[in-house]
């Protein structure tokens, strides 16, 4: 059983981080960034790049060394999400939702296939890997890795959370989200603070891509889809927007995958997790922690 | 008056045309004139996106290879082959529209297939089109179970693997065997044959979602039925993950894989420890093919890569497709399928081809690998 729970929770970690990018996004330009997905692949592939750049590492250098490729590739990341949003997004703002979603559709088409143009569409292995030997802890077998890479997750989720809560710039968010035209009128530049958001939640789809290659060890170019897909879930059950509920969203998702598997086996898990959805998107359309109606009003 | 002598010189002619008539009759079959004389179109639909999409320049280059090799030895019939490739990105609706592209496009024979369930919604499209297929690598039982006349499969079928992995499982005496599977039609007909062969001796049938990264769910339902053998029968990427969170989750037993598993990304993926002594069920393989170095050589020098996993399938594939059509006389479809019918001893890597009447070969030819030092290498013939 608390083997169930810590393969949910250790799954759904990274869909939370995944999410939260999908959320932000969608809380301040009501945009399903549907690139999202393909930003955390291309965060494993900066992240193998860069590794590859750094050259033979040992394994018992292997942690610290990928602690400062995370970063590296989160920079790199975050980037790409603010050039994306300049390139294929801003020009698009006024326009219709619709034109906005294809064009999300066709960066995240752009992004799958203009990767594997470069990197081929051979799989990559990541050169260092996180294997570690495993502890019992409470009948569960979990690594001393595994529970870095959650920690690293938290503590990303964390610092994004108060960003937003505590922060002039997370204010600034916020605003926007409220009534984007009313900020601009108070001074809020909102195209720097919009380019901003997308930088976190690119840096933090980053993240978990460079996450994902060291500790599963395969990259494609097809990896974000799927992800994203889960994410994108994860942030509408936790209430699209709110970024505690995103995360909420990301474990429980986790946690509905593994106790589904458990219960009714491998070709019914989706069945079992996305009833378990509409089920209760039917009684809570707003999600876990959705923003109430009334605030948007 | 002045017309008289050009009488039998007309009458020859006329006769000329006839005699070609009768001759592209019997030589050119049901082509029309269009098509008659052009080159021989071979049509090979493979995965070159999506996730299987590393799979498919092996079999069209291969195919290429046959193709260069024929027409410098004159083509078929003084005619010149020629390949055209699609993309079915190992997806049934992108397969039915690359098919349909194909056909139109002026395709004599198919020559193509890696995912099964790619493959399957393309039987009726070169059906109604009279093309005949030589299937090179998907081998789903459903492929044949359909009985048309247009299909042959020259790799071994899922009911020839599932009994060599039985055969195998027997041989190292494990007593409870988990299958797992990715749901798709080559992947769960193996696995599903295969528990119908190993009886109670199958704890489990379980099911995975492919592109993935995370099996640790599946793998914990698998480890709960305490299994001393686990066989997946999917492909090559979630193979490698799938034999790497085995050991992580601290399994001990043996590991085996069926053959769209069987590619040196395998052992990169699951990384060494946790690849080495993995086994599996294959056909050959450039890697334990007997006496193909020449062949193997003449192909790298034309890619600069080492052949793969059913390249030398689709050589085949191609080289057997031009046996046909010359012994055919022409691209007939119903011609091309009598001939492939009565195609008896066609030295093949897989060794002397001969139909059975469901159009598969009589031996599947799977043998067992075993990866050793991060590549696979033929652990038991079962013969």
């Amino acid at each position: 059983m608390t083997q169930l729970v810590w393969n949910g929770l250790f799954v759904g970690s990274f869909y939370a981080l995944v999410a939260l990018g999908y959320s932000m996004v969608y809380g301040i330009i009501k945009l399903l960034n549907f690139a999202h997905g393909d930003l955390y692949m291309l965060g494993a592939f900066t992240g193998f790049a860069v590794l590859g750049a750094v050259g033979g590492v040992s394994s018992s250098m292997a942690l610290p060394v990928l602690l400062a490729v995370l970063l590296a590739t989160m920079a790199v990341t975050g980037l790409a999400g603010v050039v994306l949003e300049r390139v294929a997004y801003r020009p698009l703002r006024g326009a219709p939702r619709l034109s906005l979603l294809i064009t999300a559709v066709g960066a995240s088409f752009a992004l799958e296939y203009g990767m594997r143009a470069a990197a081929g569409a051979d799989p990559r292995v990541y050169p260092v890997r996180l294997g570690g030997t495993p502890l019992e802890v409470l009948g569960a077998r979990l690594t001393l890795q595994q529970l870095v890479l959650v920690a690293v997750a938290v503590a990303l989720m964390a610092g994004l959370n108060l960003l937003v809560t505590r922060t002039r710039e997370g204010r600034a968010m916020r605003a926007i989200a409220l009534d984007p035209r009313t900020s601009a009128l108070m001074g809020v530049d909102v195209n720097a603070v919009i380019s901003r958001t997308f930088f976190l939640g690119s840096a933090l789809a980053g993240a978990a891509g460079v996450m994902a290659g060291a500790y599963y060890g395969k990259i494609d170019f097809l990896m974000g889809f799927l992800i994203g897909l889960k994410a994108f879930t994860a942030a509408v059950i936790g209430g699209i927007g709110n970024v505690p509920g995103t995360m909420l969203g990301g474990l429980l998702l986790g946690l509905l995958e593994s106790f589904g598997t458990f219960w009714l086996g491998g070709q019914w898990r989706d069945v079992f997790a996305f009833g378990v959805l509409i089920l209760f998107l039917t009684v809570r359309p707003t999600g876990l922690l959705g923003e109430r109606v009334t605030e948007r009003v | 008056m002045r017309a008289t002598p050009l009488k039998p010189l007309a009458a020859l002619a006329v006769l000329a045309l006839l005699l070609a008539g009768c001759g592209q009759g019997l030589l050119g079959g049901g082509d029309d004139a269009a098509t008659g004389d052009g080159p021989i179109v071979l049509g090979m639909l493979v995965p070159q996106s999506g996730g299987e999409a590393a799979i498919g320049p092996y079999m069209s280059n291969a195919a290429q290879l046959a193709i260069d090799e024929i027409n410098a030895k004159g083509g078929v019939l003084g005619r010149k082959l020629e390949l055209k490739t699609a993309d079915d990105a190992c997806d049934p609706q992108t397969a039915s529209a690359a098919a349909s592209k194909l056909v139109t496009e002026g395709v004599h024979v198919s020559v193509g297939g890696y995912c099964s369930g790619a493959t399957l919604p393309t039987l009726p499209i070169f059906g109604k089109a009279d093309i005949p297929m030589i299937i090179p690598a998907a081998n789903s039982q459903e492929l044949v179970d359909q009985k048309l006349k247009h299909v042959f499969l020259i790799n071994g079928t899922g009911s020839q693997q599932a009994a060599a992995a039985q055969k195998w499982i027997a041989k190292q005496g494990a007593k409870s065997v988990a299958l797992m599977h990715d749901n798709t039609s080559y992947s769960k007909d193996i696995a599903v044959r295969a528990q119908q062969l190993l009886g109670d001796q199958a704890v489990i049938v379980e099911a995975v979602t492919p592109e993935e990264s995370d099996y640790s769910a599946n793998i914990t339902n698998v480890l709960a039925k305490k299994p001393d053998f686990v066989y997946w029968t999917g492909y090559f990427q979630e193979g490698g993950l799938i034999a790497r969170q085995l050991r992580q989750a601290g399994y001990e037993g043996a590991v085996m894989v069926a053959d769209g598993a069987v590619s040196p990304k395998l052992a990169e993926i699951a990384g060494n420890e946790a690849a080495e002594g993995v086994y599996a069920t294959m056909t050959q393989t450039p890697e334990t093919l007997q006496g193909a170095e020449n062949w193997i050589a003449a192909y790298k020098k034309k890619y600069n890569a080492d052949p793969g996993p059913y390249s030398n399938q689709s050589y085949d594939a191609v080289r057997l497709a031009a046996e046909a059509i010359t012994k055919a006389g022409g691209t007939d479809g119903a011609k091309v399928v009598a001939a492939l019918e009565a195609v008896d001893g066609f030295p093949m890597f897989s060794g002397p081809l001969k139909f059975t009447p469901e159009h598969t070969l009589a031996n599947g030819g799977f043998q067992i690998l075993v990866v050793k030092d991060g590549a696979f290498t033929l652990q038991d013939s079962l013969q």
